[in-house]
């Protein structure tokens, strides 16, 4: 299990970085088909981890570690800066034609919005990496776990 | 010891390619722009931020747009559909489509996929000179900045850990302290 998540957890920083140029990589297409699926894995890291998200919801006002809270609102923020990134990356696709959703709204906000959300996201990602760094070590052999789990 | 003075030295350059990533690609500008956003005032384009982004396109900080008279600048300014319905679609002379048609490949009508880069010619989109599909230049910045706040984040949480560490040795033997 940890693997897996280990794994996803990689190819979504890998493509996020990827992502952050729409011209770096085979082009807009790509970008635009890339951002959608990243969404997916995304959602599906959510769920790899639904135990954790549970468990700090239901005790998140009782007894909750400062440290998972710190982790659980940075979550928030950061499903609140990928919802952003995506619904204002289908306002201004080009290469996919998301015309039928009529979002509303002008394009030069949505394609402000979409550099905005992406830049801070990845920021958050660069933070929420940097908080579970010790997993990533222990992941990688580098440091051994101390109880055997981590969060 | 070694071993951490060269971690320390990583740490460091990270740190210091991040912060002239950071200002290179004028990420804080570019992050709080929204916050910033009102429909009312003009955009600024291309000021204050880096070579990569293409919102400046929707400003018209072109100059040659601002010489237009204001009856076919409203036109472009009110559009709000999708490229491609430009100035295709508008009733716009023939003098203007063409000096400023051939800048977007939407707005020429070459189709949303086969578009390209501009002087793009016979390239497909996000093609660069030589056929290359793939130019990761600009991906490195923002992995220099991902990789610095990450970095951050890590010494910041091993302090906050080595300050409730010395509390708690604090709290078990107060002699100690």
């Amino acid at each position: 299990m940890n693997i897996s998540k280990f794994f996803l957890s990689l190819i979504i920083t890998i493509a996020m970085l990827l992502l952050m140029d729409p011209r770096s990589f085979y082009g807009l297409a790509f970008h635009e088909w890339a951002g959608l699926v990243i969404g997916i894995f995304f959602i599906l890291h959510k769920i790899l981890n639904w135990g954790w998200i549970k468990k700090v919801t239901v005790g998140f006002f009782k007894k909750c570690p400062g440290r998972a809270r710190f982790n659980y609102i940075l979550d928030v923020l950061l499903l609140a800066g990928i919802t952003l990134m995506i619904l204002s990356g289908i306002a201004i696709a080009r290469t996919i034609d998301f015309s039928w959703l009529n979002l509303g709204g002008s394009r030069m906000f949505w394609r402000v919005m979409h550099t905005s959300s992406s830049l801070i996201t990845l920021a958050l990602f660069g933070i929420h990496l940097g908080l579970h760094w010790n997993w990533v070590l222990m992941m990688l052999h580098i440091k051994k776990s101390k109880n055997g789990k981590e969060n | 010891m070694v071993k951490k003075i060269s971690f320390l030295v990583l740490s460091v350059a990270i740190l210091v390619i991040g912060v002239i990533a950071f200002s290179k690609l004028g990420y804080w500008d570019r992050s709080i722009r929204i916050f910033k956003y009102s429909s009312n005032t003009p955009f600024e384009g291309r000021q204050g931020r880096g070579q990569e982004g293409r919102e400046g396109r929707e400003g018209f900080a072109r100059p040659e747009m601002r010489e237009l008279p204001d009856s076919i600048r409203a036109r472009f300014e009110n559009r709000e559909g999708r490229p491609g319905q430009g100035m295709r679609e508008r009733n716009v002379p023939d003098s203007i489509r063409q000096q400023f048609g051939p800048r977007d490949g939407e707005r020429t009508g070459r189709g949303p996929i086969e578009g390209g880069m501009r002087n793009g010619d016979g390239r497909g989109r996000g093609e660069f000179p030589g056929g290359k599909k793939i130019n990761i230049r600009n991906v490195k910045w923002f992995l220099a900045v991902f990789a610095a706040f990450t970095v951050i984040v890590i010494y910041i949480d091993k302090a906050v850990c080595l300050i409730r560490r010395r509390k708690g040795i604090q709290i078990r033997n107060p002699e100690r302290a």
